[in-house]
């Protein structure tokens, strides 16, 4: 299976974005406002990629990263109201913390218990959010007094960048000799560790790295939706979808994450005629995908390119 | 007083845990795959058991056993559908189709789910029970429900245990999931060996299902914390230990009552988590694993 | 029984607010100047899956049908434009900018659920959108209004504050709890959500001022499943009566509570078991069971009411729950306030929707003014709107309280134990 060179797939993504930069001229603010929240979960998506795809690690809890980073934020611009570039920072910070502390199991257990783990820490930040309510806004959900912008062309554009350089950053880490170190632990540590590579360094790397993305991504969505819930944030639905974006999107790929998750979001708005039954039709197709196209929407597009 | 009222209560919802999570652990340890959609069979049977006595109005036994036929169906359906596909496609790489099967049947999971709250609302929903009316035991006074789940579910687990070490199918059963390329050798027909595990792992997501919606009751919210909840009494059992989940079941079960009545019913499921969290660091393969 | 004596009063009391109503039904089917023939777009943003907010979208089509039928608003045909918002904030919040900025509809209608209709509430002035809802409770959605008029006045609370609904539950506890059956102690049990927190808070107040005293106050998670352990500690300080504040939750802890043959009353807020296939949901568990509310079939609150629920289970086949009753004054008093206004211009609309004065199927509504500390919250009280305590019998809803419009007497289950703890 070959697949295009590093740069060539760069210099593609590069041109994308600068064409979606032109979006505002003549998409309308619904549109916009869609695109927003598709390419922040697309952030959401790579970032669970590299750990998923690239460390192995089978991370259930992608919305633990980002409920810490956002809610981090959040309750710190409801507290103190610093200037909102501190609050991003705190709240990336945040989340790298918890990608320690998530990356503390990951190094002692594997597979399906590591999976079990991360879902346990889902759980354990919903009901820390759910009961200290005077500090979260608990169910109701936290509302934050600043935004970035109200203007959606603004909030488009600072979305879409912020997913390609995140994007490329991801991408080129995936391709780095870090990235195939990952990948040889990934599938079988201890011969990775007797290659003489440092395990346990390179997986925290890359804990460290889909921590801050994560984190930093909550933090930004927040600050565009205004308000903050576990609903939207932390809910281990959210997580769900989060984990079809990128294997939809194709797995290992990074860049093709952001593909499933522009995918979701503009199929299920699209089938809204269908009413009810849209989310039933959008998750089939997911799951034909899945079944007959493993290698994701990314991975029939480099094929479909490559002569051979 | 409390402490009767804990030992009762806590033993029907832990035996309900231990037939649910023992399909789990068994198509686990035969076939090695982690079925996500767990809970979304057993919200099927409950809501065909449901609708059985609502739409076509049979009696309590016709829908609880119309429940477990489509429990059944639906979870042959699942085998055949999602994971036999998978298991045998060459696009996928061998160490990846365990990711891909568990997207897969969690993608598969959550249709069902959409599919129930479509047709018959998210509103939970309950079978009819078969017994009714109280008893006292030790001065508890306890639903006859309660004690009729208790003794079918070791009813049925006690059956799986017969057909499993005292029948030949099961013994073959038995030996696939210790060594899968063994058995080849022995002329057992792995593929028979596969649709008999998924048949009886049907059959007990029906009745498993079925008895909580005669029980507790089930919505179409229900379909993560099924699954959730058969998983972690697995994994804390030990992967692929169908005594291990057993013993896991009562372990989860009591810490979960007992922690619903001296705490609160809102932390119930806690202390269960942190004990998995802590049981993992460990001992990562569980309390009887041996993958 | 005085009941004819009583009922005469109450429609001689009605009898002038119908009059007013004629009037306005009147103006409504007039062409007076139709500015175009555009229709008027409502759209409806609720929880189409769950039993209660499945009525929403029902009745909101029900009334513009009606409306239609009767010629529109000035010639304009209400067109309702209906989005499921799987009971989730986010996806309300996706709706509501699709409605406003896609459909660019003139007013919505949405969600029974406060969470979501507080993550709408910043967005109806970011989008200068009028919002009505129909079934969300608490108090905190008008007191931001009050905190920021000028952004926020574009929502309108149609249904009662969690506060005023806890008052006539107190109300009618006082009338057939204390009075009747002389109890004297209660449990508070609610599902922790935003709508019970000021709804639990009155309780604790009102309660213990009719006489009852409150041993106890539970807080259950909505996702419990298992109510055996709150049961059971409630049974354990004997208690007169459960007063409940549950919506999230129905079914389950109303099936247990039957097989487990909890001998305590149960009395107060369900929401669930407002709707008419509540019985069949719990295999006729519910049989005893004492809820609130503002409506219920076969009560004729005004003369709009009964004709209302006929038509409804004539389309749908069954009752309307209780937000269906309030959905469908909505949409008869947004067309009348456009008719009213002249203009579907949201400033213009807002002014037009304070000055409301509609008799519809819950009552006669009218809206708090800009001043009271929950501004554009129902008014409630004998004029307006007053609640009602109603009781499943035999598979059916039978109102208890009022006495003046009550159609039957209080009846419980052989298990529930009257003052068992006295």
């Amino acid at each position: 299976m070959g697949s295009l060179s590093t740069s060539r797939i760069l210099l593609i993504g590069l041109a994308a974005v600068v064409l979606a930069s032109f979006l505002p001229l003549w998409a309308s603010g619904y549109i916009l406002g869609l695109l927003t929240l598709a390419y922040y979960f697309g952030v959401f998506a790579m970032a669970w990629d590299l750990l998923f795809g690239f460390a192995g690690e089978v991370n259930f809890g992608p919305t633990f990263l980002i409920g810490t980073g956002a809610y981090t934020a959040g309750i710190l611009d409801n507290l103190y109201q610093p200037p909102i570039w501190m609050c991003l920072v705190a709240g990336a910070l945040a989340a790298v913390a918890g990608g320690v502390v998530l990356a503390l199991p990951a190094l002692r257990v594997r597979g399906p218990y590591f999976g079990l783990t991360t879902l346990v820490a889902v759980l354990m930040l919903q009901n820390f959010i759910v009961v200290d309510a005077s500090l979260t806004g608990g169910e109701i959900g936290l509302t934050v007094p600043d935004v970035i912008s109200i203007s959606d062309a603004i909030n488009y554009l600072i979305a879409l960048w912020f997913m390609a350089m995140s994007g490329a950053i991801l991408f080129a880490l995936s391709r780095s000799p870090v990235g195939l170190i990952l990948q040889a632990s990934g599938q079988d540590a201890v011969q990775a560790g007797a290659l003489g590579f440092n395990v346990t360094k390179h997986k925290l790397t890359a804990f460290i790295i889909s921590a801050f993305f994560s984190g930093l991504a909550g933090a930004l969505l927040i600050f565009y939706l205004g308000s903050a819930s576990v609903g939207t944030l932390v809910d281990i639905t959210v997580g769900v979808q989060i984990i079809i974006a990128a294997v939809v999107g194709g797995r290992r790929t990074i860049l093709g994450a952001v593909l499933g998750a522009v995918f979701l979001i503009a199929m299920s708005e699209a089938l809204r005629p269908l009413g009810d039954l849209s989310n039933f039709v959008v998750f089939a197709m997911a799951l034909v995908v899945v079944l007959l196209f493993p290698s994701g929407f990314f991975g029939l597009l480099t094929r479909a390119r490559e002569p051979s | 007083m409390l402490f009767w009222q804990i030992l009762v209560d806590g033993f029907a919802i832990s035996s309900l845990y231990a037939l649910g999570a023992t399909g789990f652990a068994l198509i686990f340890g035969v076939s090695g795959v982690l079925n996500l959609s767990h809970g979304a069979l057993m919200v099927t049977a409950v809501v065909a058991a449901w609708a059985a006595g609502n739409d076509l109005h049979v009696g309590a036994y016709a829908g609880a056993a119309l429940g477990v036929g489509v429990g059944l169906v639906a979870t042959l359906f699942t085998y055949f559908l999602i994971v036999r596909p998978l298991q045998q496609t060459r696009k996928i790489r061998e160490e990846e189709k365990e990711i891909f099967i568990l997207t897969a049947t969690l993608l598969w999971g959550i249709m069902i789910q959409e599919l129930i709250a479509y047709l018959y609302t998210n509103n939970a929903k309950t079978v009819a029970p078969i017994v009714e009316g109280v008893v006292r035991i030790a001065g508890v006074r306890t639903p006859t429900n309660e004690i009729f789940t208790a003794v079918v579910c070791w009813l049925v687990i006690g059956i799986l245990w017969l057909l499993v070490n005292r029948t030949r199918a099961g013994k073959a059963v038995l030996a696939a999931s210790m060594n899968p390329r063994g058995v080849t050798l022995l002329g057992v027909e792995l593929a028979h060996v596969y649709i008999a595990v998924w048949a009886i792992y049907g059959i007990l997501v029906g009745v498993a299902g079925v008895l909580l919606g005669m029980f507790l009751g089930v919505s179409s919210y229900s379909v993560g914390p099924l699954t959730a909840s058969a998983f972690s009494i697995v994994v804390l059992g030990g992967l692929g230990s169908v005594s291990g989940a057993l013993i896991a079941a009562y372990v989860v079960g009591y810490l979960e009552t007992i922690t619903a009545y001296l705490i609160s019913p809102a932390y119930r499921t806690i202390p269960a988590l942190l004990l998995l969290v802590a049981v993992m660091y460990v001992s990562p393969r569980g309390l009887l694993g041996r993958r | 029984m005085k009941k004819p004596a009583a009922h005469g009063a109450s429609a001689s009391r009605l009898g002038l607010l119908s009059t007013s109503a004629a009037i306005f039904a009147f103006a409504l089917a007039t062409p007076g100047y139709a500015q175009s023939n555009t229709p008027i777009k409502i759209a409806v943003i609720a929880e189409a899956q769950a039993v209660a907010g499945s009525s929403i979208p029902q009745a909101a089509q029900l009334a513009a049908d009606e409306i239609n039928a009767a010629g529109g608003v000035d010639g304009r045909k209400i067109e309702i434009i209906s989005y499921d918002n799987h009971s989730s904030a986010a996806e309300s919040v996706r709706a509501f900018q699709r409605a406003a900025t896609e459909d660019h509809v003139n007013a919505v209608i949405a969600s029974y659920i406060s969470e979501v209709v507080l993550a709408l509430e910043p967005w109806t002035g970011r989008l200068k959108t009028v919002m009505v809802t129909p079934g969300a409770a608490s108090d905190v959605i008008t007191q931001n209004i009050a905190k920021d008029y000028n952004n926020l006045k574009y929502t309108f609370h149609g249904y009662s504050t969690s506060t005023s609904i806890a008052d006539a539950t107190c109300d009618a506890a006082k009338e057939l709890l204390v009075k009747d059956l002389h109890f004297k102690s209660a449990v508070v049990m609610s599902e922790d959500a935003a709508w019970t927190t000021p709804l639990d808070a009155e309780y604790l107040k009102c309660l213990p001022q009719i006489g009852l005293k409150v041993i106890d106050h539970i807080r259950v998670s909505p996702d419990t499943t298992d109510f055996t352990p709150i049961y059971n500690k409630i049974e354990g300080e004997k208690p007169d009566v459960m007063i409940t504040g549950i919506s999230h939750v129905g079914v389950q802890p109303t099936v247990q509570w039957k097989q487990q043959e909890v001998p305590i009353p149960m009395f107060g807020i369900s929401s669930q078991a407002t709707n008419s296939s509540f019985w069949q949901d719990t295999n006729g568990a519910v049989e005893g069971v004492l809820y609130g509310a503002f409506s219920g079939p076969g009560v004729a609150v005004t003369p709009k009411t009964l004709p209302f629920v006929a038509a409804f289970n004539k389309r749908y086949g069954n009752n309307p729950s209780y937000c269906g009753y309030t959905a469908y004054d909505e949409v008869y008093y947004i067309a009348d306030a456009i008719k009213r206004a002249g203009s579907t211009e949201p400033d213009k609309l807002v002014d037009a929707l304070e000055k409301t004065d509609w008799v519809g199927a819950i009552g006669r509504i009218q809206f708090k003014g800009k001043d009271s500390p929950n501004p554009h919250a129902l008014k409630i009280g004998p004029d307006t709107i007053t609640g009602l305590m109603l009781q499943w019998q035999d598979g059916k809803q039978v109102n208890l309280w009022p006495a003046n419009v009550a159609n039957g007497k209080l009846k419980f289950p052989k298990f529930v134990k009257l003052g068992a703890a006295n």
